[in-house]
């Protein structure tokens, strides 16, 4: 594992071509191109705050930025898992043209949703101060919590990746539970509002994702500290982290021959 | 040497995870294949389709790890170029030399030097910045030809790309094989008979798997001729 690690290290400059060329790809045959990057999550965000916001009458004077934030955390985790799973069966011609570590494949997939939502705080930045959210030092959290949030997602995608191309059926199972875990995690909602009290701990305990949510929403708009809750998400992309990482290790050799 | 299973996606992966080696279904690609390669060799790999040629270059290129038996390679290798794999259809030629560069292990500033005379070789012109996707076959051989050649390796890995180049592609890339023979091992997969002959010391001929011979390429070629001539059916047949 420590090996896959130092494997990496070696090829970051491969890694770097791969995320490079693939952003490359995937906006090259747009009218708007790199806009893109920026009306995705614009227009998701939309999407969900007429929904929500005027359909249903719902969310407080802060909804729009706790939506917004809520939204690329998600999206971040949601595009990765989707990306993830056909990593490695979609770049055949490579793999078998040279080695080179295949756990690349998953990660760049992984980075290229890091730089979405990059582009989406370049947004939201101007959206913090339009809503005068309230800045303290506890915004000194969000390195953090994006740290935790990567090494989660690098343990669920490294799973499903290798799932993914034994089974290429995951591919659709997986879109349906990245919508059922989009409703159960306080995307649209926030827990105190929408969870019964006697619910809470139950509900953040049982989705290690709302913890995290519910920090990033914290420290950016109402400047409090994480909820205690995150601590339960760490260790869950802690240990979600090393299965990864020891599964897909184990078997990288076996992925090759199955595509 | 390598094998490969087929199944049903639960048994399969059910299989994967409890880590069994051997299933009923399982279907050895490679086989007994045994030989050595000396430095400066040029060896040709004939064959009928599906007799594990390509799983061969893919082996030595370590993209495929032995389920049994020892390969070793003495020397890098470069990126084994075969027609329409190693590229990615939507990136520009341009792009995909340097993806190309950058993954058999070559530096940034390498690949710029190497980058004009890939480009002239493969007399791509305007297409360089065009999608790979737009290519034609043609085309293609070019490209994956001329970076193979130029990606300094000491190990040259080749599988049916020279059939697809039209006459004057041929002759160029004719050219560039006899530069390179003797001082880098080449390795070259290949229906043409005619290209194996030219440019081979040492022929291999695998069929279904096995190594059906291997030695003086007039010999082995004759060989595997007579051996694949269809067979005309006697009339009382029908």
């Amino acid at each position: 594992m420590i090996e896959q690690l130092k494997n990496i290290w070696q090829r970051r400059e491969l890694l770097y071509y791969i995320v490079r060329f693939q952003m490359k790809a995937e906006k090259k045959n747009k009218v708007l191109g790199f806009v893109w990057s920026f009306l995705d999550p614009l227009l998701l965000f939309f999407t969900y705050l007429i929904l929500v916001h005027y359909i249903f009458g719902r969310g407080g004077p802060d909804f729009p930025l706790l939506l917004f934030i809520a939204l690329l955390s998600w999206k971040w985790f949601a595009s990765s898992l989707s990306r993830s799973v056909v990593s490695i069966t979609s770049k055949v011609g490579l793999i078998q043209s040279v080695r080179f570590p295949l756990v690349i494949l998953p990660l760049s997939g992984i980075i290229i949703g890091f730089f979405e939502w990059l582009f989406g705080f370049v947004i939201l930045v101007p959206m913090l101060f339009i809503f005068e959210a309230s800045f303290t030092v506890n915004i000194l959290w969000l390195p953090v919590l994006l740290l935790i949030e990567f090494v989660g997602i690098v343990g669920i995608c490294l799973i499903m990746a290798v799932v993914g191309t034994y089974l290429s059926d995951l591919g659709n199972i997986i879109q349906f539970v990245i919508r059922i875990c989009f409703y159960l995690s306080p995307i649209l909602y926030s827990v105190e509002e929408r969870v019964p009290e006697r619910f809470t701990t139950l509900y953040m305990l049982g989705n290690p994702f709302a913890g995290l949510l519910e920090s990033y929403k914290n420290v950016l708009v109402l400047g409090t500290p994480p909820t205690e809750y995150a601590l339960v998400g760490t260790a869950v992309c802690v240990v979600l982290f090393l299965i990864g990482l020891w599964y897909f290790s184990r078997d990288e050799h076996k992925l090759v021959k199955s595509i | 040497m390598e094998k490969r299973r087929r199944s049903g996606a639960l048994a399969f992966l059910l299989e994967r995870s409890h880590n069994r080696q051997r299933s009923p279904r399982e279907f050895w690609a490679l086989r007994h294949v045994s030989f050595t390669v000396e430095r400066g060799d040029t060896v040709g790999i004939i064959g009928r389709n599906g007799s594990g040629k390509s799983t061969v270059l893919r082996v030595i290129a370590g993209v495929y790890p032995p389920d049994e038996g020892k390969v070793s390679v003495n020397g890098e290798v470069s990126t084994l170029f075969s027609l329409g794999a190693g590229f990615q259809p939507e990136l520009s030629g341009r792009d995909n030399i340097y993806l190309n560069g950058i993954m058999v292990g070559l530096k940034k500033d390498r690949i710029e030097e190497i980058f004009d005379v890939i480009i002239e070789f493969a007399e791509l012109g305007d297409f360089i910045d065009m999608p790979v996707r737009t290519y034609s076959s043609g085309m293609r051989a070019r490209l994956g030809f001329a970076i193979a050649m130029h990606s300094d390796k000491d190990i040259v890995l080749i599988d049916e790309i020279m059939g697809a180049g039209d006459a004057a592609f041929k002759q160029k890339a004719d050219v560039e094989m006899s530069r390179i023979i003797g001082e880098r091992t080449v390795i070259i997969v290949s229906h043409n008979m005619s290209t194996i002959e030219k440019f081979a010391n040492k022929v291999i001929w695998l069929d279904r798997g096995v190594m059906a011979a291997m030695g003086e390429p007039k010999e082995v070629i004759e060989q595997y001729l007579a051996a694949s001539k269809v067979k005309k059916r006697p009339p009382d047949e029908y």
